[in-house]
């Protein structure tokens, strides 16, 4: 052995790799024929009702359903190619639910996992300059890439009334799939928004009741002081009451709550309005969290570990973590709707389905798979195994959902806050803006700026951008 | 005599004690992986932290089978990685022995091009080289995870540091003694800077073996992906079950370990016998 060298060992090592690679070459491409996502190794339940796991602790793997909602087209000879920017259970369901498509059409569909939001919009930008795309995507900012070419095929799709219903689902998530302000060109799947979860054992060591929660953010402000009192149950010297790991989508729906719309589409023309004084009162009382202690400045990477370590009361999350916590926390775990400080409003994140495909008969077969995924049926089933949000109004008198509901308050915190959710116009600094704003809250929570100061710098420079594009 | 030498072991102690806690910090990342791959997701978030499971467990093992095709991600890695490198080193002495010991026209003007092209982030040459891997139809294709990769400019100027050292005088001998310019490199420079290649090619692996965001640009087809697609594909999304990530993350670092271990015979070794200071 000592005498090996480097070469050696290096081309030991490439012979393995290339045999090997050799056989289970093969017995991957019997696996892809049919079954192309990675969870291949579980075929879809044939006789499961939908939405039978709603309280399904996380790492669990979630079944899809067999959808018998509608009569499905024979689609044999036609192949889609699919890619989709879910992983973990999220990227297991979907992948399942395709499978189980395939199936009962006879199509082929080659499911690829695109990576990270930021990945997928790298990998379908570059695909789209060598039409090389994908014929639907599962992204973050779909619409970019189809509203944004002008692509409004999903619009008159949804006009014909064949396949989605669109006058079944929630208006906030319907503009969440528009560009610009024009029509809609994406389809929503897998979206959700912040949800107030709180540890129960701290809470009523505490001794608050919460039974009667805090609705508004100045009596929320109430409660933290009197979890920062009492609530350390840890003994730890970095319990804190309140973070959350998203801060700009929070704060985003705080602008939202307190009357600041963000950005105004002046006749196409974006303008960045979130420094005007309904904005600078929202940036004061965050700073005030701070400057109480009751939030750690600049830690909101690490507030979902905190939270599930015990050293924090409250985090505002995505409601995604309903089904991912659920059961696997070391203690008892429960949900509020978000505070709000003249009327609620949340702001939706999430991805969308674009058809990114211009064959008339892809984007038929297309669409044909897009209504199947988001029918009533199917996609409450994937909201209840993966914590998004269903977006057709009828799902919420869904038998599943009531019974998910009834199991599980989480999910009932979350589905009503369905009502008073909204999506800002989809335009190309969007990932500028959340970038400004977090940087703002950065420099706000370290004391190195007042809020009307640094949000005049964010609007600035995010103006800046949209102006010199 | 004797308080010297005592003084000599209470240096020697403390010199050990402190190296003892460097090694104690470097490695608990290292133990905290290997520990939480057996753990529940209960024991990670546990508060104060649990070292030892409360239950050794192998699901996280079968459940990283279960949500990916871990082996040919794996043996995808393995292969794209040793081709890569080989390639690499093999482009890298090429250019650091051009640049170093043959003269030709442009060449300062060439090694300048080269330190540039150190500075430019991988982002912005990515959809460049994703038009061109396409217009060639490399794409999905090892070729396509590997050619846009082999050469860098990082191992070719680790490698000219190292190269410059070598004495002229001993090029001169072997230039007297008949060898042309691939003579001198294979019989003399080569030789001479094993411990230096040792050292670019465990770079260079290590690089490879973990890049993710290229061979998932140019790849879609799950025969051609690679292991640190594998990984970012369980996590979820903004989060972690850190269980499942560490039990894969075990599995995957082991090979570089294994080659770790004998890279570093190799590189001591190559350092000793070539008796130069590299």
């Amino acid at each position: 052995m000592k005498k090996l060298t480097m070469a050696k060992i290096l081309t030991a090592l490439l012979l393995t790799a290339t045999l090997t690679a050799g056989c289970v070459g093969n017995y991957a491409k019997q696996e892809t024929t049919t079954a192309p996502a990675p969870a291949t190794t579980q075929a879809p339940a044939t006789t499961q009702a939908p939405a039978t796991t709603p309280a399904q602790p996380a790492g669990e793997t979630t079944k899809a359903p067999e959808s018998t909602a509608a009569t499905l087209p024979d689609l044999k000879g036609t192949s889609l190619e699919v890619w989709y920017a879910v992983s973990g259970t999220s990227g297991e369901l979907f992948s399942q639910m395709s499978d189980s498509f395939a199936k009962q059409t006879g199509a082929t569909l080659n499911l690829s996992y695109s990576g990270g939001s930021g990945d997928t919009a790298t990998k379908v930008s570059a695909a789209l300059l060598t039409n090389t795309q994908p014929d639907v995507a599962l992204m973050y900012a779909g619409p970019l890439y189809t509203g944004g070419q002008g692509d409004y095929s999903i619009n008159e799709l949804l006009d014909k009334g064949e396949g989605v219903d669109k006058n079944d689902i929630f208006p906030g998530m319907l503009s969440y799939c528009t560009y610009m302000g024009d029509g809609v060109c994406a389809v929503p799947f897998g979206i959700s928004t912040q949800v107030m979860y709180y540890n129960k054992d701290i809470l009523k060591a505490a001794g608050v009741d919460m039974t009667n929660p805090p609705k508004t953010w100045a009596e929320f402000y109430t409660v933290l002081g009197t979890v920062m009192e009492k609530g350390n149950i840890n003994n730890t010297a970095d319990f804190t009451a309140f973070d959350t790991n998203d801060e700009a989508w929070l704060f985003k729906s705080m602008l939202m709550q307190n009357g600041c719309e963000i950005v105004e589409n002046e006749s196409g023309h974006i303008k960045a309005i979130f420094n005007n004084e309904q904005a600078v009162q929202v940036a004061d009382y965050w700073h005030s969290l701070v400057e109480a202690g009751y939030m750690a400045a600049g830690e909101h990477n690490n507030a979902e570990n905190k939270f599930l370590s015990g050293n924090l009361a409250f985090v505002a999350a995505s409601s995604n973590r309903i089904t991912r916590w659920n059961g696997t926390t070391s203690f008892e775990l429960g949900a509020i709707e978000m505070p709000y400080f003249t009327q609620p409003s949340l702001a939706l994140g999430g991805n969308v389905i674009v058809i990114l495909t211009r064959d008339p008969a892809k984007v038929a077969a297309a669409w044909q798979y897009i209504s199947y995924l988001t029918n009533v049926e199917n996609n409450t089933a994937f909201a209840l195994g993966t914590g998004y949000l269903p977006i057709h109004k009828s799902a919420l008198e869904q038998e599943a959902v009531k019974k998910a509901i009834a199991e599980n308050e989480m999910y009932g915190v979350a589905f009503k806050q369905l009502d008073y959710t909204w999506a800002y116009t989809h335009f190309e600094q969007m990932g500028t803006m959340d970038v400004q704003i977090k940087s703002m809250l950065t420099k706000l929570e370290k004391g190195r700026g007042g809020s009307q100061d640094l949000l005049n710098k964010a609007v600035e420079t995010l103006q800046k951008e949209i102006d010199d594009n | 005599m004797k308080k010297a030498k005592i003084g000599n072991q209470n240096r020697h102690n403390l010199a050990f004690s402190f190296l003892l806690i460097c090694a104690v910090i470097m490695l608990f990342p290292f133990v905290w992986m290997i520990l939480s791959a057996f753990k529940t997701s209960v024991d990670v978030y546990a508060y104060p932290p649990r070292w030892i499971p409360s239950r050794w467990s192998w699901d996280n093992f079968s459940r990283v089978f279960e949500m990916i095709p871990f082996l040919r991600y794996y043996l995808n890695s393995t292969l794209t990685s040793v081709i890569q490198t080989a390639l690499q080193i093999v482009i890298s002495i090429l250019g650091a022995y051009s640049l170093v010991h043959l003269r030709w026209p442009g060449q300062r003007f060439m090694a300048t091009v080269m330190r540039s092209s150190m500075f430019v982030p991988m982002v912005v040459t990515m959809i460049p080289m994703y038009l061109l891997i396409a217009s060639l139809g490399l794409l999905d294709s090892y070729a396509g995870i590997i050619l846009p990769q082999i050469n860098t400019a990082f191992t070719t100027f680790l490698l000219m540091s190292y190269f410059s050292s070598i004495p002229k005088d001993m090029i001169d001998a072997a230039q007297l003694d008949g060898c042309g310019p691939f003579g001198v490199m294979m019989r003399v420079v080569i030789p001479n800077t094993k411990g230096a290649i040792a050292t670019a090619t465990l770079f260079s692996f290590l690089g490879n073996w973990k890049s993710y965001t290229w061979p998932l640009i140019a790849t879609t087809k799950e025969e051609y992906r690679t292991l640190p697609i594998g990984l970012r594909y369980l996590m979820q999304e903004s989060s972690s079950e850190y269980q499942v990530m560490m039990a894969a993350s075990v599995m995957t670092i082991l090979p570089v370990l294994i080659l770790f271990i004998f890279f570093e015979k190799q590189l001591v070794r190559s350092i000793t016998l070539t008796g130069m200071k590299t």
